[in-house]
C-alpha cells in the first residue's frame, strides 16, 4: 500500500466543473447511448446529484480490491481533486456526449485499467482493474446511490421510471468491459446483486482513510466547507445502515430521522451549491445545451 | 461601485427602469394586430408612445442584464428553447434558494466593498441563468391574475418581453384606451418556493457570512426577509409608486409613471410606459446636463425623506430615465420605507446639530436618541463628530462641492470602519438600514456623474428646520410647484 499525505482538497469544485463543462459537447455527432428523453438525463441533472456523487464513493470504497486499485495505481492521494475531477469527466462523458464520444472515452479507461493490477494488502487477494466483478461494483454502487440519492433528496422517480434507469445505466458497465448478462436492470435485480455482493465487502484502512478525507476535506473554499457538512450529512444518511455500520459512523444526528424540514434544508443548501457550480466557467452553458436538447 | 451594481443588480431592481433596454417596435408582433381596434386614434397615440420608447438598442435576450451564456443569434435561438414553459421550470430555475440568492445578489450589490469576489460572481452569474417565461406561461399569469388572457386584458398585447426583472419580467402593452404601458408579470409559484427559502434562517446566516463577511449579518437577513417578502406582492409597489406619483404630480423635473390600479394585481402591475435615456448615455451628456440630472435625483431623495417622509430604497442607476434639461424619470418603487415622526425627529435633529449649529454635544444626543450611538459610550465627542463629518461634507458649507468617486469611496470606506474605536459602540438600528443606500448608493451615483452643485443650499430649501430661498431655477421652479401644490403635506402612509 502506498500510504502517502493526501494532498488538499482546493480546487475540487473548480476542477469538477471544467471537467463537466468540457464534456458536455456543442455539437453531438448523435443522441449518445442515453439521449435527451432517457430517465439517466434526469437522473444526471437532479439536484441530489452531488449526494449521489459522494455516496457512490463511499459504497464503492467498501469493495477492497476496487479500493486497492484506487489506491495503489491512481493519483488518488497526490491529486484526489484531479481523479474525481477525471471521474466526473467520464460520467460526463458517457451520458452526454455522442457514441463516438463515449467509446472513445471507455477505450482509454479500459486501456489503463489494464496496467492496473496488484495484490490487495489487506485480503492478500490478487485483483485486475479491468475484472467485471470490481467493475460491475462500481457501476451498480453509482447507480444504487443515484436512486438513494434522487429518492431521498431529489425529486423520487416513480417504480418504473427507477427500473429504467437501471436499464438504461447497464450500457455503462458494457462499455467498460462488464458481460451484459451480468449487469443487473432492474431495480430488484440491482438489490439482489448488492446483497449478495455485501459478504465481499469490508472497510479497509484504505477505505477508512480515503473516505474521511473525503468527508471533510481540507483546503476548501470557506463557503464550499460550509455546505460540504450537509453534501456529507446527506450522503451518509442515504448509505444503507450496514454500510454506515462497517464505516463505523452514526446516523447523522440532524438528519436521523429525515424530517421534511431537514429534506428541504438539503435541498435548499444543493440548490446553493449548485448556484456556485453554476458560476463557474462554461457551467451554465453545458447546462443550457444539455437543457435545449432535452426540449428538443 | 456603479459598473458591480449594473452587473448584478440591474436584472433584479430594474424591473420597469429595465424598459430602456427595448427593441425596435417596427418588427414586433404586436405592431401587425394594431387598427382593428375601434378606439383607433387613442391606440395609434398609444403606439407611437410605444414606439418612441422602444427605440434604440435590442431586444430583451442580447440586452437585457440577464444574458444568456451564448453568443450571437444563436442566443436568441436558445432563449426561446429554454424558456420557462411551467411552474415547475420555474421551481427548478429559482427554487432551492435560487430566487434568494439572486435577491441577496441584488441587495449586496451595494455593498460592495463588502462582498467576496466569489460570491459577487455567483450571484451576478446566477442572474444570467434565468430564462424569461415563455409567452403562454406569461400569458397564464396575466390570465390569472386579471381574469381574461392579456390579448384581450389589453388592446394591444407583445407576447415578446422587453426586459427582465428579478422576479418577474416585463411586457410592453397598449391598454384599452390608449395608454402605452408596461406590465411586469410575477414567475407563477415564485411566491411560495421564496417563502420556503426564507425559512431556512440557519443557512441564509451562513451564506451572508461567506458573501458579507463585514456586514451585520442579522441586519442583512433582516432586510432580506422584509424586502423579498414585500416584492411578492406587487400591490404594495403598485400603492408605493402611485404615492410617489401622486405627490410629485405637476413637478418641474420629477417625473413617476402612474400605476394603472384596475390592472394591477398580485402578480401584475401594470404602469405608464416612460421612455428617456438611460443612466450611462447620461455620462456621455454634458456636464451641465449631468449636474441638473443630479440635482433632481438630490431633490427627489431629500424632499421625499423630509417632507413625505418615505425614502425609495432603490438609487442604483437602472432605476433612472433622463429627459434632458434636469427632467428625470423615477422606476421601480419596490422598495419604499416610510418613517414615522418619531424616526424622522433624531435624523433631522443630527443634520440640524452638526451643520447648522454646530453643536457636537447635541449631535452625539441626537445620535444616542436614534440608537446610532450607545448612550454615555466612553468615547470622547470630538471623535464621534470626526467619524461621523464625512457622511455630512457635502451640506457642513455652502458653496459648490464636487461629488467625486473618491468621496462615495470614502463614504463607504467609513461606513464599513469596523475597525474603528466606534465600532464597538455604533450601530444602525433596523428602521434605518435602508438609509445606508443614500451613503452607499445616492452618493456613489452622484460620484459617477462628478455633479457639482451647491448641495447645502439645496438642503436648507429642504431640510424642514431651515425652510431656505430657492437656490437655483431648479429650486425656484420647485418652489413654483410647491406652492401651487393644494394640501401640501404628508401623503397617506401604507
Amino acid at each position: 500500500m502506498s500510504a502517502g499525505p493526501y494532498a488538499d482538497a482546493a480546487g475540487l469544485v473548480e476542477r469538477s466543473a471544467a471537467a463537466y463543462a468540457s464534456a458536455v459537447p456543442d455539437r453531438p455527432g448523435d443522441g449518445g447511448y442515453f439521449g435527451p428523453a432517457s430517465v439517466t438525463w434526469r437522473v444526471s441533472g437532479d439536484l441530489s446529484a452531488p449526494v449521489a456523487g459522494l455516496r457512490s464513493l463511499l459504497m464503492q470504497a467498501l469493495h477492497p480490491l476496487a479500493m486497492a486499485g484506487v489506491d495503489q495505481h491512481s493519483a488518488w492521494r497526490r491529486d484526489p481533486v484531479g481523479r474525481l475531477a477525471a471521474t466526473s469527466a467520464y460520467t460526463a462523458t458517457v451520458t452526454y456526449g455522442d457514441r463516438a464520444g463515449a467509446d472513445r472515452a471507455a477505450h482509454r479507461v479500459r486501456a489503463i485499467h489494464e496496467h492496473v493490477r496488484g495484490v490487495d494488502a489487506v485480503t492478500g487477494l490478487p485483483y485486475a482493474a479491468g475484472d467485471p466483478p470490481l467493475l460491475l461494483w462500481v457501476h451498480a454502487a453509482l447507480v444504487d446511490s443515484a436512486l438513494a440519492a434522487i429518492d431521498l433528496f431529489g425529486t423520487p422517480l416513480g417504480e418504473a421510471e427507477a427500473d429504467r434507469y437501471v436499464a438504461e445505466m447497464a450500457v455503462a458497465a458494457t462499455l467498460l468491459g462488464v458481460p451484459d448478462e451480468m449487469v443487473p436492470a432492474t431495480v430488484a435485480a440491482l438489490g439482489r446483486y448488492v446483497a449478495d455482493t455485501r459478504p465481499y465487502l469490508r472497510c479497509t484502512p484504505a477505505a477508512a482513510e480515503s473516505m474521511s478525507y473525503l468527508l471533510d476535506p481540507p483546503g476548501l473554499d470557506e463557503e464550499i466547507a460550509e455546505l460540504w457538512q450537509d453534501i456529507r450529512d446527506a450522503a451518509v444518511a442515504a448509505l444503507p445502515d450496514w454500510a454506515r455500520d462497517m464505516y463505523g459512523y452514526p446516523a447523522p444526528a440532524t438528519l436521523n430521522p429525515l424530517t421534511p424540514t431537514r429534506r428541504t434544508e438539503i435541498r435548499q443548501t444543493l440548490g446553493v451549491l449548485d448556484a456556485v457550480f453554476l458560476a463557474e466557467p462554461g457551467v451554465l452553458e453545458a447546462r443550457q445545451r444539455i437543457s435545449a436538447r432535452m426540449r428538443g | 461601485m456603479a459598473a458591480a451594481v449594473a452587473g448584478t443588480a440591474l436584472a433584479a431592481v430594474g424591473a420597469l427602469g429595465a424598459l430602456r433596454r427595448t427593441g425596435r417596435l417596427g418588427a414586433g408582433p404586436a405592431v401587425a394586430a394594431l387598427g382593428r381596434r375601434t378606439r383607433r386614434l387613442r391606440v395609434e397615440r398609444g403606439m407611437a408612445a410605444l414606439g418612441l420608447a422602444a427605440r434604440g438598442g435590442a431586444r430583451y435576450a442580447s440586452s437585457a442584464p440577464r444574458l444568456f451564456a451564448a453568443a450571437g443569434e444563436h442566443r436568441e435561438q436558445l432563449r426561446n428553447d429554454l424558456a420557462l414553459q411551467t411552474a415547475e421550470d420555474v421551481a427548478a430555475t429559482l427554487g432551492t434558494m435560487k430566487g434568494v440568492l439572486m435577491k441577496l445578489g441584488q441587495m449586496a450589490s451595494y455593498v460592495n466593498d463588502g462582498l467576496t469576489p466569489a460570491a459577487r460572481r455567483t450571484l451576478s452569474r446566477l442572474q444570467d441563468s434565468v430564462p424569461p417565461m415563455s409567452p403562454a406561461l406569461a400569458g397564464q399569469v396575466v390570465t390569472e391574475e386579471l381574469g381574461l388572457p392579456p390579448e384581450q386584458a389589453f388592446a394591444t398585447w407583445d407576447p415578446e418581453p422587453i426586459a427582465a426583472a428579478s422576479i418577474g419580467q416585463v411586457h410592453r402593452a397598449i391598454t384599452h384606451d390608449g395608454r402605452a404601458v408596461a406590465v411586469k408579470v410575477q414567475y407563477p409559484g415564485i411566491a411560495e418556493t421564496i417563502e420556503a427559502d426564507l425559512g431556512n434562517v440557519a443557512l441564509l446566516r451562513r451564506m451572508l457570512k461567506i458573501t458579507v463577511p463585514s456586514q451585520d449579518v442579522d441586519g442583512l437577513l433582516a432586510e432580506l426577509r422584509e424586502r423579498v417578502t414585500e416584492e411578492l406582492d406587487y400591490r404594495k409597489e403598485a400603492r408605493n409608486q402611485q404615492m410617489f406619483a401622486d405627490y410629485y404630480r405637476g413637478h418641474p423635473t420629477i417625473v413617476v409613471p402612474e400605476i394603472i390600479g384596475e390592472l394591477s394585481t398580485r402578480r401584475v402591475v401594470t404602469s405608464e410606459l416612460a421612455q428617456g435615456a438611460r443612466f450611462a448615455e447620461l455620462t456621455g451628456w454634458s456636464q451641465a446636463e449631468r449636474d441638473l440630472a443630479a440635482e433632481t435625483i438630490y431633490r427627489f431623495v431629500f424632499r421625499s425623506l423630509y417632507e413625505a417622509h418615505a425614502f425609495n430604497g432603490d438609487p442604483h442607476p437602472g432605476n433612472y430615465l433622463f429627459h434632458g434639461g434636469g427632467r428625470v424619470t423615477f422606476l421601480d418603487f419596490g422598495l419604499v420605507k416610510y418613517f414615522t415622526d418619531d424616526e424622522m425627529r433624531p435624523l433631522a435633529a443630527m443634520v440640524k446639530h452638526l451643520c447648522l449649529d454646530n453643536d457636537p454635544q447635541a449631535f452625539r444626543r441626537a445620535m444616542e436618541e436614534a440608537g446610532f450611538l450607545v448612550r454615555d459610550a466612553p468615547l470622547p465627542t470630538e471623535m464621534i463628530v470626526e467619524h461621523m463629518a464625512v457622511f455630512y461634507d457635502t451640506v457642513r458649507v455652502r458653496g459648490p462641492i464636487a461629488m467625486t468617486g473618491d468621496y462615495a469611496s470614502a463614504v463607504t470606506r467609513r461606513f464599513f470602519d469596523f475597525g474603528s474605536p466606534l465600532a464597538a459602540y455604533v450601530a444602525i438600528p433596523r428602521s434605518y438600514v435602508i438609509l445606508q443606500r443614500i451613503n452607499l448608493g445616492l452618493f456613489a451615483l452622484l460620484g459617477d456623474l462628478s455633479a457639482t452643485a451647491d448641495w447645502r443650499r439645496i438642503a436648507e430649501e429642504i431640510w424642514p428646520f431651515f425652510q431656505g430661498p430657492p437656490s437655483t431655477p431648479m429650486g425656484e421652479a420647485e418652489a413654483a410647484w410647491n406652492s401651487g401644490k393644494a394640501g401640501r403635506g404628508l401623503p397617506a402612509r401604507t
